[in-house]
């Protein structure tokens, strides 16, 4: 049982762990908090629905996420880059996308519909007998596609060039331009990135739970995880996302599920008094 | 007005309402030591960043005959790098990977490694420091690697922004060398800086910029004879 609920509890993380690890990495390119970010899952899963059925959940997946990831970049482009080229104060671009936020939940409102609509059946309720215990054979998918994802981004972040120029870009955006590097193009890179793992995040929420024009919402939990980890950090993110589907999970199985969220808000309010920049978002000083 | 390697004339710069260089008209010759001397506020800053594409300006600056874009990373493409004040590092990041986005937009791998050995061969402390996170250097370190980080992308004009800032004198006069050295290389330096007098030993031309205009020019070794140099700016 306990097994179960552990592996349970991983898995949402995972899910947890993809959303907060783009919306992280936005957060420290550009510093301000991409309330379109939940939209942006939200389209994933739509587009991973219409795929799904007749192509297969990989391919679903891959799509989805090559979609949002287009998605995520376009909303840049038409809604942030404007704001970002005249140095405008992060709130502007903060209320540029809860606008894109709501904007985007209402077109799915007005074209497709307020429709709850599920995910073919793709494992079933089939399991995996380890230790007497059964695990659910989605569970393990997703918490093992998710890890390596953010695994492969950790590499890509710390390997390669583009990856090094993020980095830059994170400590001086200014000076990553004047090592030669198109910035615009760089953060059209990191919004690609960070939808991407949306869009994936999505189809997985949306096989876990249904698919509706609200479900991006629980980028709250994405949030959350962020900052439990420490805003900017991926590594971070990840532990935060992972820690937190765990204990989310322990307290629906073994407490209730009514108190599930008021104990992620309660963990958050007291881990933010006792470690105001998360697990990992503490900075060794610089000399100046 | 043609022959010069890089040539500015008429330049123009506002920050909103505030006009900042008030037409400015300068040139360098291919690998000359240029110097702009001033006190805080005279528009020094402004003018390097002006030259590396960042800010938005009016009037020409041409460089090799063509006009200087303003986008950074063009800039940088064309030839001309910044080294600006205070450094700017990647903090957060090795000396190793500081180099590298030096170099972010050439990808011709050993020729990279071999200008990081040419970075050692200038500053050897660098090498002993690759894998150290480049905030924890000391602040001379930090102006060498912040040096060859520019140097990285081969330019063939370096501007270089209050190089000796913070730094103790020995440490400045060591770092002057290696400008002498780097010129020698055949590239061309354009350096502002409030210590007149080492810059004016270092440099061959030198102007005098106040308010926004400059207020004299000439050979630095005459610049310097001048009574109103030596009584604003060297202290006499």
């Amino acid at each position: 049982m306990f097994l179960q609920t552990l592996v349970t509890g991983l898995s949402i993380g995972a899910i947890y762990s993809l959303m907060a690890v783009g919306y992280s990495l936005i957060f420290s390119v550009l510093s301000f908090s991409n309330f379109a970010h939940g939209a942006v899952i939200m389209l994933g899963a739509y587009i991973g629905l219409a795929l799904a059925s007749k192509l297969g959940l990989g391919f679903a997946l891959v799509m989805s996420g090559a979609g949002a990831g287009v998605i995520a970049m376009i909303n840049e482009r038409v809604a942030y880059a404007a704001l970002r080229r005249r140095g405008a104060p992060s709130l502007y671009l903060m209320i540029s996308a809860m606008g894109c936020s709501m904007f985007l939940e209402n077109m799915v409102y007005a074209t497709i519909g307020a429709r709850f609509y599920a995910f073919p059946e793709f494992f079933g309720s089939r399991t995996v007998r380890l230790w007497g215990s059964s695990l659910s054979l989605l569970d393990l998918c997703a918490f093992v596609i998710s890890v390596t994802a953010v695994f492969a981004l950790h590499l890509f972040i710390t390997r390669t060039r583009t990856g090094i120029a993020i980095r830059a870009g994170v400590n001086d955006m200014t000076m990553c331009s004047l090592m030669g590097v198109n910035t615009d193009r760089l953060i059209s890179v990191v919004f690609f990135i960070a939808g991407a793992f949306a869009g994936v995040a999505g189809v997985f929420l949306g096989v876990r739970y249904l698919v509706y024009p609200t479900m991006g919402w629980v980028t709250n939990k994405a949030y959350i995880a962020a900052v439990i980890g420490g805003l900017g950090s991926l590594p971070g993110a990840m532990m935060g996302g992972l820690i937190l589907g765990v204990l989310e999970t322990l307290v629906s199985t073994y407490i209730s599920s009514v108190m599930r969220d008021v104990f992620s808000f309660t963990a958050l309010t007291a881990l933010l008094i006792c470690l105001p920049d998360g697990l990992m978002g503490a900075e060794t000083e610089d000399k100046v | 007005m043609s022959g010069h390697y890089a040539e500015i004339s008429g330049l123009h710069v506002y920050y909103g309402n505030i006009h900042a260089l008030r037409g400015i008209d300068m040139y360098a010759d291919k690998g000359e030591i240029v110097s702009v001397v001033g006190v805080n506020g005279a528009g020094k800053s402004t003018l390097m960043w002006t030259l590396a594409g960042v800010l938005p300006y009016k009037g020409s600056i041409k460089f090799d005959g063509l006009p200087l874009p303003a986008r950074p990373h063009e800039t940088v493409a064309r030839g001309v790098s910044l080294v600006p004040e205070r450094r700017r590092l990647f903090t957060a990041m090795s000396v190793r990977e500081n180099l590298i986005m030096g170099a972010i937009r050439r990808n011709d791998r050993d020729e990279i490694e071999r200008d990081m050995e040419r970075c050692f061969a200038l500053y050897p402390v660098l090498k002993e420091r690759l894998s150290q996170r480049s905030g924890t250097l000391s602040g001379g370190e930090q102006q060498m690697l912040a040096i060859s980080r520019a140097l990285m992308s081969r330019p063939r004009a370096l501007l270089l922004d209050e190089p000796s800032l913070g730094l103790a004198p020995k440490v400045t006069e060591a770092l002057f060398d290696t400008i002498s050295q780097i010129r020698g290389d055949g590239v061309t330096v354009l350096m502002v800086e409030q210590n007149a007098y080492e810059t004016m030993n270092v440099s061959d031309r030198c102007y005098v910029l106040q308010a926004g205009t400059i207020a004299m020019s000439g050979n630095s070794s005459e610049i310097m004879k001048d009574p109103r140099v030596r009584k604003a700016y060297l202290g006499d």
